[in-house]
């Protein structure tokens, strides 16, 4: 039987999933993205630094990492560049709160509701659930008041969100002072009071001590937190194994402190972690509506034109493989390179499931927000944020960075002082992409797969593509 | 209970995201003090798939009544003029949005792509997008020139890249108690309490404004103006009033330019961002309702009357004068 789900709801963005059940079970599944903007169109033939302008504006939720990623491609192309340490790590503030409120929002508003199916009733666990963590909940309350105060640091450093301009190349156009350092740290510990009061049942650095399964099983048994009623639910819904993506990941190396990564960038493939290089990175159109108008090397030169009518295509997601490999990107993703171990133990038992990317995406806010704290401590007084910056009027540059979701990139070339083509691979392009040329299905299709679907129950169906967290709005620009 | 009905066409949901980070009241709050009831939200609704479809048509048919019609992102036209480009339960987006405008009381275009198009329709505009009923500053755009909603008010613009949580959130308000009538609107069908005054007020780099000291790179604490390219002069908000995000900031405030996102030509002006244009020594744009003559009389005069703490402060990270040494 076939099942069109459209549109989905509790999302960023647009998304079309096409199931086939048999059997009960999911046997096949299609991801479409439905929506055309043209953003990478749009760009040519303009000054790069209006990028900073533009592509923010991809994704009200994730603007920050696209300003990062076109400051970063705008540094690659810098005939002279003068980097402001400071402006470095008001960046990371910048994007680390950006990411943080994503991944909180994301759980609660987007991914609890899920959990709320009838399917999954639990003699009556689903109804603790439902009041504590559901709309309009105790914990949902706390954090949503909460979060409007959180959100008074990007007010501070950024002047506005989303959609700030504050992000440049060479660092950020606000120096902060002391003053402001105290707010902000002021609204942070307020911030991480209701979580660990709420989500973590205890404080951030005792729960990031946590490493292995059997510890985190000890946690979820002795604390009484939103988090440990999520590992309980996964146990006795018995969705460990649920929703099984392909097992490689990417991490284009996030959160830059000028001397180190908070996540650093690698590739995990068939088991092993090598070096990410991100000139093997390469979009198939073959399912996507659109045409190529020449060989494509890299995507630099990857001037692909639209076409609504293309036969055969069932989405406007480019499929981006990785030395032909499908990926999956995002916090779980983040973890497992950076070698946390808690993430390596779980994804050695697991894989990559619904339980271990939101496990991934509740610990990684922790794992930020204890970052924050000590960026916060590094600042210093007296110099501009800002460094300075003189582009090359023709270069080539790659821009990458970690949104919320995964892996971001921006491929900027530029002739004559001019944006000759700009191109964008986002988190959600590599999760939600559809089939390539060799007919390998993207991540989130993959994932689907097997999943049970008994009398067209979707509630497994709806968790499965919840847990990727997907932004359409980003992927189909 | 008034619905709300509230969807996204060609957009980034910036808007939502904002309007989810409104303060007093938050977005819940205003909700319980309008009386308004979200009949759907994509962010915020169990309701999807096949539910929502049956949802709609019953909407079309007449049968639910929408209160507040809200769009969020452009409308477009293509491909071919069909509107094909963004498909919505089960309709080319363009022709849902008109259904349902035509059975609303009110239809608000939240943000500057629903308003006049904005991003998706900027230089280029592959989609052949639209604003609701402008398109850049061209009145018609997707419901066309004559389109009176039931409530009796053309659709109602709160533009903003993203618009301000209040200026969302207070139209919601005023619409559901019925207290929000045509001559509230300005030129561009604009709510006057919040675009009839200039992005300019309350900018604490207005004493730097006064005497032309200006910053002459980011991080700088000199007027943004004459080299930075701000159109805090041109832009209708009250931003630098009213603030943002627990009323802690603003464009200016955090060090970069106003861009005027809520203009009726947002993001085309014909001329580059960060810089400000020149023809001669003169600005290609001057402060709104400033002629010409005056600027350039008024400009020079401050100019060489500026003091000296001004001069210094204004290409400094910091206030340096007098206190410190100067330091560059």
């Amino acid at each position: 039987m076939k099942r069109i789900l459209s549109p989905l709801n509790r999302l960023e963005g647009d998304l079309t999933v096409e199931i086939d059940i048999d059997g009960g079970v999911v046997r096949d599944a299609r991801v479409s993205g439905v929506m055309y903007r043209g953003f990478e169109r749009i760009m040519r033939n303009r000054y790069p630094e209006d990028a900073l302008v533009y592509t923010p504006r991809i994704c009200g939720i994730c603007s920050v990492s696209h300003s990062v990623a076109a400051s970063r491609a705008l540094e690659a192309i810098c005939e002279e560049i003068n980097i402001s340490s400071d402006g470095m790590i008001a960046r990371n503030i910048v994007h680390a709160v950006e990411t943080v409120m994503s991944h909180v929002t994301q759980f609660y508003l987007y991914l609890v509701p899920d959990m709320l199916s009838d399917t999954f009733s639990l003699n009556g666990f689903k109804d603790l659930i439902a009041e504590r963590m559901g709309y309009g909940g105790s914990s949902f309350k706390k954090i949503f008041a909460e979060r409007k105060r959180f959100l008074e640091i990007l007010g501070i450093v950024a002047g506005k969100w989303p959609h700030t301009l504050a992000i440049h190349p060479s660092g950020v156009t606000k120096s902060l002072n002391l003053s402001d350092v105290i707010r902000i740290k002021g609204v942070l510990e307020s911030f991480v009071d209701v979580l660990e009061e709420t989500l973590y049942g205890v404080e951030l650095a005792k729960l990031v001590e946590i490493s292995n399964e059997d510890q985190l099983l000890d946690y979820a048994e002795s604390m009484d937190s939103d988090l440990s009623i999520f590992i309980k639910f996964c146990r006795k819904a018995d969705i460990l194994d649920l929703g099984k993506g392909p097992g490689n990941f990417i991490c284009g190396g996030a959160f830059y402190d000028g001397d180190n990564y908070l996540f650093r960038p690698g590739v995990v493939l068939n088991g092993s972690v090598k070096d990410f290089d991100p000139f093997k990175v390469k979009e198939s159109i073959e399912n996507s509506f659109f045409n190529a108008t020449k060989e494509v090397e890299t995507p630099f030169d990857d001037f692909s034109e639209p076409f609504p009518y293309k036969k055969g295509a069932y989405s406007w997601v480019k499929a981006p493989r990785y030395s032909g490999h499908v990926v999956e990107v995002g916090p779980l993703a983040r973890l497992v390179i950076s070698e946390r171990s808690l993430f390596k133990d779980l994804f050695t038992k697991y894989g990559s499931t619904v339980y271990t990317r939101v496990m991934a995406r509740i610990f990684e806010a922790a794992y930020i927000l204890l970052a924050l704290r000590k960026w916060l401590d590094k600042l210093s007084f007296g110099n501009n944020y800002f460094g300075d910056y003189k582009l090359k009027s023709k270069g080539t540059g790659v821009g990458i960075t970690e949104a919320a979701r995964g892996l971001l990139m921006h491929w900027l070339c530029v002739e004559n002082g001019v944006i000759k083509n700009y191109q964008v691979i986002s988190p959600t392009t590599w999760n939600c992409s559809p089939r390539d040329d060799m007919d390998n299905p993207g991540a989130l299709e993959m994932a689907l797969m097997g999943v049970p679907a008994e009398d067209g129950d979707l509630s497994y169906v709806n968790l499965v593509i919840r847990s990727f967290d997907p932004c359409l709005v980003c992927s189909v620009h | 209970m008034k619905n709300l009905f509230y969807v996204h066409g060609l957009g980034c949901c910036g808007d939502s995201i904002s309007m989810f980070n409104a303060e007093e009241p938050d977005f819940f709050k205003a909700l319980d003090i309008a009386g308004i009831n979200v009949l759907w939200h994509p962010s915020l609704s169990n309701i999807q798939d096949n539910a929502l479809k049956e949802l709609v048509s019953d909407i079309i048919r007449g049968e639910r009544e929408v209160f507040i019609f809200a769009v969020e992102g452009a409308v477009p036209l293509g491909f071919d003029g069909e509107g094909s480009a963004y498909e919505f339960c089960g309709y080319n987006f363009v022709d849902l949005v008109r259904k349902i405008a035509s059975v609303s009381r009110y239809v608000v275009a939240i943000g500057t792509c629903a308003a006049f198009g904005g991003i998706p329709a900027s230089k280029g505009n592959p989609t052949s997008s639209t604003g609701l009923q402008y398109r850049g500053d061209v009145f018609g755009g997707a419901l066309g020139k004559d389109f009176v909603s039931k409530g009796g008010l053309p659709v109602v613009n709160v533009p903003g890249c993203p618009a301000h949580p209040d200026w969302i959130v207070e139209t919601f308000v005023m619409l559901a108690g019925e207290k929000l009538k045509a001559e509230d609107l300005d030129y561009a069908n604009r709510p006057l309490l919040f675009y009839n005054s200039l992005a300019h007020h309350g900018c604490p780099r207005n004493e730097f404004y006064e005497f032309k000291s200006s910053a002459e790179q980011f991080g700088q604490m000199g007027c943004l103006f004459e080299f930075l390219g701000c159109r805090g002069t041109q832009c209708e908000s009250d931003c630098n009033v009213r603030l943002w995000l627990g009323r802690t900031g603003s464009c200016p405030r955090g060090g970069f330019p106003c861009i005027s996102c809520t203009s009726q030509v947002f993001p085309t002006f014909g001329t580059r961002f960060f810089k400000t244009e020149m023809v001669g020594n003169i600005p290609r744009f001057l402060p709104r309702d400033v002629p010409k003559a005056w600027y350039i009389g008024i400009s020079s005069l401050a100019k060489m009357a500026t003091p000296e703490r001004l001069k210094v402060n204004s290409v400094s990270p910091y206030p340096v004068y007098p206190l410190r040494k100067v330091k560059r």
